[in-house]
């Protein structure tokens, strides 16, 4: 055997490999930075500092389920049953890129039957997740006794909090180390339409959650970022049904009036004291309704 | 001969290397970071990446007003201490932790809900070697109900 002429061949694929491998990458790098609206203005902010570069890494967060059902439960929103996601369905889902969606829009789900301490519900839909999650291949490190530790915890809402952070963060993680940061984010795409979907079916005339609504504005814009960053087609496929649904959000007047920053100096906390004005209408929630409606049919059903 | 094989392992390594890295980044992430957030809940978006001296990150989120949140920046020791700017959308700058000790943590609220910019710095050390130092730096992100 030659040797030597197949060490050649196989340098030749290493260095071929090595070329591949660089492309595609599944965040805002470097060699995406031309892809950012506002890269001008984001360099400006280090161009007095003379120890750094252009920004390397972007990184694109919306908030989560948890915090949304949160801040639902706050503005004294009713529980409503009928307009989640059967639990059913989740036999339906037979494709990677719908299975990762409604693994989010579960999740959102059961952070909002959590939040009206709807515990049977909440076991539910726990299990569905489970279900999902192994359809995806995510270990079930957190998985395994976490049903069982529900039931333990039914009357500690505390706990089953933990029991569904470190369930979706669990999977955030893993997917990711696994570069498969594509399927992360479309977890993340399905909650946030879920959840934004139900503030929209339990608005009724609540100002606060039009408030809300409209403020889902800055994290639509994010959630566009962040699908931008990735070469996968079922993202692909959502992104243009989220831009059409921004078209609205754009239109939403948010005017921000920045306050003084003040720290309490024995708790280190601090406290932003900016003040903002949202102007939305009725007519807006309306479209906005219709919109999320319909991106969330094509999901579950 | 020797040479083609020693280019080949050196090869290997250089496309081994980074991949492995970058596991390795969200694992520390995972054990060393996560504890950091505590009492408050994780958002759930993993935010990590292997940075050399010198590089900047940045991390765009809605904060809720009347929200109580924390931003920790967890790091590899390698790259010493981390310099982290939060910004609001203007370009204000609202927080610097070189002026606070170079904490690695910053606990507030705000009153209204605003998009914000978390921006992490890696200093590059002028007594260091020569050798660029490179490690995991996690941007992460917490809020109590």
């Amino acid at each position: 055997m030659n040797w030597e002429k197949l060490s050649k061949y196989f340098l030749a694929l290493s260095v071929l490999f090595i070329g591949f491998s660089s492309c595609g990458n599944h965040s805002a790098d470097v060699d995406d930075i031309d892809d950012i609206d506002d890269f001008d203005e984001l360099t400006s902010l280090v161009e007095d500092t003379v120890h750094t570069k252009k920004v390397k890494k972007i990184f694109y967060n919306v908030p989560s389920p948890i915090e949304m059902a949160n801040l639902m439960q706050k503005a004294g929103v009713e529980y409503r049953k009928d307009i989640l996601n059967p639990i059913s369905n989740k036999d339906n889902y037979t494709l990677i890129a719908d299975i990762a969606l409604n693994l989010g829009v579960y999740g959102a789900d059961l952070s909002y039957t959590r939040m009206f301490d709807q515990i049977q519900q909440s076991v539910a839909y726990l299990s569905a997740i489970r279900t999902l999650s192994d359809a995806l291949g995510i270990p079930q490190e957190a998985g395994s006794s976490t049903i069982s530790k529900m039931e333990d915890n039914m009357d500690n809402r505390d706990s089953l909090l933990q029991i569904i952070t470190d369930t979706y963060s669990s999977a955030d993680i893993y997917l990711k180390e696994n570069d498969r940061g594509n399927t992360a984010t479309l977890i993340i795409v399905g909650g946030w339409v879920e959840a934004l979907y139900i503030a929209t079916q339990v608005s009724g005339d609540n100002k606060l959650i039009y408030e809300r609504i409209a403020e889902q504005k800055y994290a639509l814009n994010n959630l566009i970022e962040l699908i931008k960053t990735y070469n996968d087609e079922s993202l692909v496929e959502i992104l243009p049904k989220l831009e059409n649904l921004k078209d609205v959000f754009d239109g939403i007047e948010i005017t921000y009036t920045r306050g003084e920053v003040k720290t309490d100096k024995k708790t280190k906390s601090t406290i932003i004291e900016s003040k903002a004005e949202i102007n939305i209408s009725k007519e807006q929630i309306n479209t906005i309704t219709e919109k999320i409606e319909k991106i969330r049919k094509e999901i579950v059903n | 001969m020797k040479k083609v094989l020693y280019s080949l392992l050196f090869l290997s390594f250089m496309v081994g290397a980074p991949m492995q890295s970058q596991a390795q980044c969200k694992s520390f992430t995972k054990k060393t970071c996560l504890p950091h957030l505590e009492p408050y809940i994780y958002n759930g978006q993993l935010n990590s990446a292997v940075l050399s001296e010198g590089d900047v990150a940045e991390l765009l989120l809605t904060f809720y007003g009347g929200q109580d949140y924390r931003i920790n920046i967890c790091s590899h020791e390698t790259l010493g201490k981390i310099q982290f700017q939060v910004y609001d959308t203007d370009k204000n700058l609202l927080f610097d932790n070189t002026k606070n000790d170079l904490t690695n943590s910053w606990d507030f609220k705000s009153n209204s809900t605003q998009q914000l910019i978390v921006r992490v710095i890696v200093p590059k050390e002028k007594n260091r070697s020569e050798m660029v130092q490179s490690g995991c730096v996690s941007i992460l992100v917490g809020f109590k109900e």
